[in-house]
């Protein structure tokens, strides 16, 4: 369990964020940790989206996953930048 | 006895070099900062600038300006002209205080290297007047932001802003460390005399001045003004280096353009594209940046390339889309962290500066309108907390501005480098190249976001950020008009006319 610090892009808002994430995290924590700084600040919430999903490199990762699982696999160094977006 | 023709004496008087006899040359001009490279010592004989100025003429001239200057200031300032102005202006004149007044100052050191180091003595000569012109500059900065300090505290940044960590001036400084601090003489004439003075001052000093006029602040527009008469002048000296450049080393000539153009457009990007497009007074806006840009600076700077057989940046596609975006990027972001501000910015996006803005910008609500919906409902819904940031936006390694902040939200894509184990991340392709073209030369500086995971920021939260970037709540950042401009939509959540 570990602080770890991503760039977290939620589609559709015009700037990253520097995201504090728990490398215990699961994919689904992390896009609720990157959402809060963009939908209901400058984007208008999406009543028919099923939640998000985590992006890296234009992959979809299961919501499910953890950080450090994903860590395990394939280096990811601080301030790697992660996709989020709405699931439709 | 009459006195000789000021062209009898000149080449004499200016061509001060001579054969150094008690240390080597390379000793006396090194080549970290004469730049010249290759280019044998001979080839800069052909190094000649148009102004031909003597001492005399100058001070002539500079004494007369003064007195112009120094006149309607103390009109101005009698007339308490300032209490009267917009507050979307003043934003303006603060902002170009804080953030231009020590670049002035900055400028005198490179002048003065010019004066020490530059390959020929002719250029040698013409920097003294370079340097006499910054120190001007900056004197007149100050005495501008002294006389406000009692109806305005943030004026007091004139001097303060390149003593503190805020974020914009880290940009700002970082630019002008590099192109005039760090760079030899031969660069720093092609980034800073021919791309930044010779060029973008004019959007700074020319266009802004013009948009002051018509706010009213006589004061500001004539400082302005006059500051930009030297610049045209001492920003005289890139050519005559460019014309060397060209002979031996076309390829680095271009290299140095375009790096120095692109950093330069964001700069301005961030200072004078959200004063002119947000900050001034709709009803007193003559052109829009993006025209200002296009009839001033994309015309002249092409010309120089074609007239001097260099190509347009390979990055001219990108450019066009960031000339088309960049800058609202800049303000909505600006607006929305508005409490790392020493200025208080205009929103800006009320129904008649919006149509203003779509006259312009034709993509402008898509890409823009839609967010500034949002931001409006929440004000008109009393959600405050939800129109202020709880993190940083990610910066770029290069520029030091946000990610993003180049292009719009449809454009938005990840640029990376891994350089030594480390991440890297740019706001675009263009910002990449340059890190790369000379990776030891960035890689070592650490932009707010590496400070803050570095734990140079403590206690790690807004506040804690804050206080490191030295904002005092007398000078932090806040709308400018209080939000009013928000109730023009509290009848009707799509603000998009």
């Amino acid at each position: 369990m570990a602080l770890f610090p991503i760039i977290g892009r939620f589609v559709g808002d015009f700037v990253p964020h520097l995201v504090a994430v728990d490398t215990l995290d699961t994919f689904d924590q992390i896009a609720e940790k990157v959402a809060v700084h963009s939908v209901g600040r400058r984007l208008a919430p999406n009543p028919r989206a099923k939640g998000y999903e985590v992006l890296l490199e234009g992959k979809a990762l299961e919501g499910s996953k953890r950080l450090d699982s994903l860590m395990a696999e394939t280096p990811v160094l601080p301030l790697q930048w992660f996709d989020v977006r709405w699931k439709q | 006895m009459a006195l000789l023709n000021r062209d009898d004496w000149y080449d004499i008087a200016r061509d001060v070099d001579w054969t150094l006899s008690y240390v080597d040359r390379d000793e006396a001009f090194p080549e970290e900062w004469v730049g010249a490279k290759d280019i044998p010592l001979e080839a800069w004989d052909e190094w000649d600038e148009p102004f031909r100025v003597s001492y005399r003429d100058y001070v002539m001239v500079q004494r007369e300006k003064e007195a112009n200057v120094s006149a309607i200031r103390e009109a101005m300032v009698r007339a308490k002209i300032y209490k009267n102005l917009d507050g979307g202006h003043k934003a303006s004149s603060q902002l170009h205080m804080g953030t231009t007044c020590m670049v002035e100052h900055m400028a005198v050191t490179m002048q003065s290297r010019f004066c020490r180091f530059a390959p020929t003595g002719r250029w040698r000569s013409l920097g003294a007047f370079g340097m006499m012109d910054e120190t001007r500059h900056t004197q007149l900065d100050m005495r501008f932001s002294h006389d406000l300090l009692n109806e305005e505290p943030r004026f007091d940044w004139c001097q303060k802003a390149f003593h503190t960590n805020e974020w914009g001036i880290i940009a700002v400084r970082n630019f002008f460390d590099d192109i005039m601090l760090n760079s030899d003489c031969v660069e720093a004439a092609l980034a800073t005399s021919l791309t930044v003075e010779h060029g973008f001052t004019n959007i700074q000093f020319v266009a802004l001045a013009s948009d002051a006029m018509e706010a009213g602040d006589i004061n500001f527009s004539n400082l302005l003004s006059s500051i930009q008469t030297d610049e045209a002048r001492h920003a005289q000296l890139g050519f005559p280096t460019l014309d060397v450049i060209i002979k031996h080393d076309p390829k680095r000539a271009q290299q140095i353009l375009d790096v120095a153009f692109w950093r330069a457009f964001r700069l301005f990007q961030t200072l004078t594209g959200t004063a002119m497009d947000y900050y001034t007074p709709v009803a007193k806006r003559r052109m829009s940046f993006k025209e200002f840009m296009l009839e001033w600076i994309v015309k002249h700077h092409e010309r120089i390339l074609r007239d001097y057989g260099l190509e347009k940046p390979w990055y001219w596609n990108t450019f066009e889309t960031a000339l088309e975006h960049g800058h609202h990027a800049l303000h909505i972001g600006t607006w929305f962290w508005r409490p790392t501000l020493f200025w208080k910015p205009n929103a800006g996006v009320s129904r008649e500066e919006r149509k203003w803005l779509n006259e312009k910008y034709p993509s402008w609500e898509e890409s823009w309108g839609v967010l500034w919906d949002q931001i409006i409902e929440n004000v008109n819904s009393g959600k405050m907390e939800k129109t202020l940031p709880e993190t940083l936006p990610a910066l770029c390694n290069v520029t030091q501005l946000p990610l993003g902040s180049a292009i719009d939200r449809f454009n938005l894509k990840q640029h990376q480098v891994i350089h030594n184990g480390r991440v890297y991340q740019f706001d675009s392709e263009v910002s990449k190249w340059i890190f790369e073209l000379e990776p030891e030369r960035y890689a070592g500086h650490l932009n707010v976001v590496d400070r803050f995971i570095a734990g140079q920021i403590q206690p790690m939260d807004l506040g804690g950020g804050l206080n490191w970037m030295g904002l005092t709540p007398d000078v932090m950042g806040d709308d400018a008009f209080g939000y009013r401009w928000a109730a023009d939509y509290s009848a009707n959540r799509v603000a998009a006319e």
